[in-house]
């Protein structure tokens, strides 16, 4: 699905990714975790395209294509999908008319014609449901006078219309309530598939008790230095980073 | 008593700020078009001597460049549209009577005048009187509108009787056509109190026109009547179009302007309302989006004369390639007019790095117990939403499309006519050549 070789980036001039390697196979759920400016977002930027960041090296290979080699849109429509940490608010744009352009983008790519007015409301309806997404929220504009909770679950019911290949959720448990946090999980837990494959960044562990991992990562500094079971998220919540952090130098 | 308030308020060029070489070109220009269009009225004589040819050290012109006005006027052009080719009603489906005008002539197979109680509604020509003009009016104060006031004998003569609500808009379509045209036209709305009347001012021309349109719209809005103006610049060709609109409110009383400028060489709106009445609401909303080469400017004023009137201006551009913008609102609160809420935002994007915007606010507050406010912008487009919007698998060009949808759908929802909207989107998407877009998303 996806195989990330010695990727190094760089933000104004500044190194965050330092040769990271990562493969992710069809169904498999891994989690990357780390403190505060180990590089997270960046690989999730990094992953989906994000123009600020500059690609100093390495290759990311996804579904047997070159992922760098993609525009943003492209990565999108070739099954990409990045949960954003902060959801972008775009007013005067319908949440509804947006993901019917979003729908069609992939259709196009798929040589697919548009889809039919009676079908997407259908579909919408059906995934909304997911997340318990108000109808009133599908009309309007995108994001807009959200509550946190409310923007993270129109990001998992936007995965749950676009069906990606892989869903990259980056910080999808930032801001939630215990209520929202479960929600946003079942919805995540029930597109799981052998097909389907999730990079699940966190800070906390609290995210993996609702999506549990197959694996766990820790970057550190740009690398991932540690690579365990969904134990290792435990000891983590258990021991803090610090004791990873020592490990690494020692 | 208010023409006696102080500071003097109106910024009526004072001094005459005549530059020699302006002079010069714009009495060739007035005798050219004299030569054209013939006798011409002598009353506003006065005002052209008195008053400067337009350069850029006259304020209201710093921006606004006139040389491309100084060529050739040598023809008045056919005068039917029928023989020009166009079509008499631009807005398909539209229910409206209509005044056609070919290079500056009334078409009268072309129209289709109201036929109602308590309505007048004629060319102009067939007028023996109009509206007196006070010395407020732009014919005193601007070079181009005395040109109008001189040359200007054809155009609408509209006059609504109290009470009476006209059951459909009425279309006032310009087309100019064929080479070295001088359009000039004098529109004279007169409404009494309690009536209602929605005027759609469509302009266009031949993709081969070359000339100007000078167009002058006076309206006097009486007691606790309703007016509304859907003004549409769609121009081919290269045109130069000046235009004046004159409102004068009375009490309880409102109008509504809304300006879009689909395509336009060379176009400047000079757009005034005088409030005169208490209780009376203005409402003046604009959207330009001049591709490489295109000239728009919006000089708008307000003035607040009297206490306890509202109004709201909403003016949005986007601009692409070598194009330049002016925007120029100015807001005038008269010693005399406490309790006035006046609202006024402009905000623009620069599509390019090539394109230039002249945007300035000018907000004169004379009265203590007033609620102004205003806001200016020029910025590009939000690099965060179209990242967002292309991680989701939208085509960068369909995201712009749709945050500039998004950045002027609310003027375009201010429009009166909602059949001039859909046809104002569809040209834009065809000029901008953006996927068309729906609003309904079950359609």
């Amino acid at each position: 699905m996806l195989k990330i070789n010695e990727l190094k980036a760089s933000i104004d001039e500044a190194q965050i990714l330092k040769g990271l390697n990562l493969t992710i196979n069809p169904g498999e759920v891994h989690a990357i975790m780390g403190p505060n400016g180990s590089g997270k977002s960046t690989l999730a930027s990094v992953l989906a395209g994000r123009e600020d960041y500059e690609v100093d090296g390495g290759s990311v290979d996804f579904e047997g294509a070159d992922l760098l080699d993609m525009d943003a849109t492209e990565r999108a429509r070739a099954g990409l999908f990045l949960a954003f940490q902060y959801p972008v608010e775009i007013p005067g744009v319908s949440n509804i008319n947006f993901m019917r352009a979003a729908v069609n983008g992939k259709r196009e790519h798929e040589g697919k014609e548009p889809i039919k007015g009676k079908d997407f409301l259908d579909m919408v309806k059906e995934k909304a449901k997911l997340v318990e997404l108000d109808g009133r929220l599908r009309n309007r504009s995108v994001n807009e006078g959200f509550s946190g909770g409310e923007k993270k679950r129109n990001e998992i019911f936007q995965m749950a219309m676009l069906e990606p290949k892989l869903a990259i959720l980056d910080e999808t448990d930032s801001g939630l309530d215990i209520d929202a946090l479960r929600i946003v999980s079942e919805g995540v837990n029930a597109m799981r598939s052998p097909d389907r494959s999730f990079l699940v960044i966190t800070h906390y562990q609290r995210l993996l008790d609702y999506i549990v991992p197959d694996f766990v990562h820790v970057l550190v500094d740009g690398r991932i230095v540690r690579s365990g079971g969904k134990e290792l998220a435990l000891e983590l919540e258990e021991k803090g980073y610090d004791w990873i952090k020592e490990d690494v130098t020692a | 008593m208010m023409d006696t308030a102080k500071p003097q308020v109106m910024d009526r060029p004072k001094k005459s700020v005549k530059l020699a070489a302006s002079q010069q070109q714009g009495e060739a220009y007035l005798a050219a078009v004299e030569a054209v269009l013939g006798s011409a009225r002598n009353d506003y004589d006065a005002a052209l001597a008195a008053l400067p040819v337009p350069h850029r050290r006259v304020e209201r012109w710093k921006y606004t460049p006139v040389a491309s006005w100084w060529t050739d006027v040598s023809s008045t052009g056919v005068c039917t549209a029928a023989e020009a080719g166009c079509e008499p009603c631009p807005v398909p489906g539209m229910d409206a009577y209509r005044l056609v005008f070919v290079n500056g002539c009334f078409d009268a197979a072309a129209s289709d005048l109201p036929v109602h109680p308590g309505v007048t509604c004629m060319p102009v020509s067939q007028v023996s009187h109009e509206q007196p003009v006070d010395n407020d009016q732009p014919e005193h104060a601007e070079w181009f509108a005395a040109i109008n006031g001189k040359f200007g004998r054809e155009g609408l003569f509209l006059r609504v009787a109290k009470g009476v609500v006209l059951d459909r808009p009425i279309l006032v379509h310009h087309h100019s056509s064929g080479s070295g045209v001088a359009n000039v036209l004098r529109h004279d709305i007169a409404m009494e109190a309690n009536s209602e009347v929605t005027v759609v001012q469509w302009s266009s021309a031949a993709a081969d026109a070359n000339g100007s349109l000078n167009a002058l719209t006076r309206v006097a809005v009486g007691e606790n009547a309703q007016f509304a103006l859907d003004k549409v610049q769609d121009e081919e060709g290269q045109i130069r179009h000046v235009a004046f609109e004159d409102i004068r409110q009375a009490r309880g009383s409102r109008a509504d302007v809304h300006t879009v400028t689909v395509r336009g060489q060379w176009v400047r709106n000079d757009l005034t309302f005088r409030i005169n009445g208490e209780g009376a609401h203005a409402e003046l909303n604009g959207t330009f989006l001049p591709l490489d080469g295109e000239f728009v400017d919006n000089h708008t004023t307000v003035d607040h004369r009297v206490a306890h009137c509202t109004s709201s201006e909403n003016y949005k551009g986007i601009l692409y390639g070598k194009s330049t913008g002016v925007f120029n609102g100015k807001v005038f609160v008269r010693p005399d007019a406490q309790q006035t809420n006046a609202y006024q935002q402009n905000a623009n994007i620069l599509a390019s790095d090539q394109a230039s915007m002249n945007a300035k606010p000018e907000l004169e507050i004379y009265a203590d117990d007033v609620k102004c406010s205003h806001g200016c912008t020029i910025g590009q487009f939000d690099e965060e939403a179209l990242f967002y919007a292309r991680s989701r698998g939208i085509g960068m060009e369909a995201a712009k499309a749709m945050l500039v949808h998004a950045f002027i759908g609310e003027v375009l929802q201010g429009l009166a006519v909602p059949e001039v909207r859909m046809e104002v989107e569809h040209r834009l998407a065809e000029k901008h050549r953006w996927e068309t877009f729906n609003d309904d998303p079950g359609a």
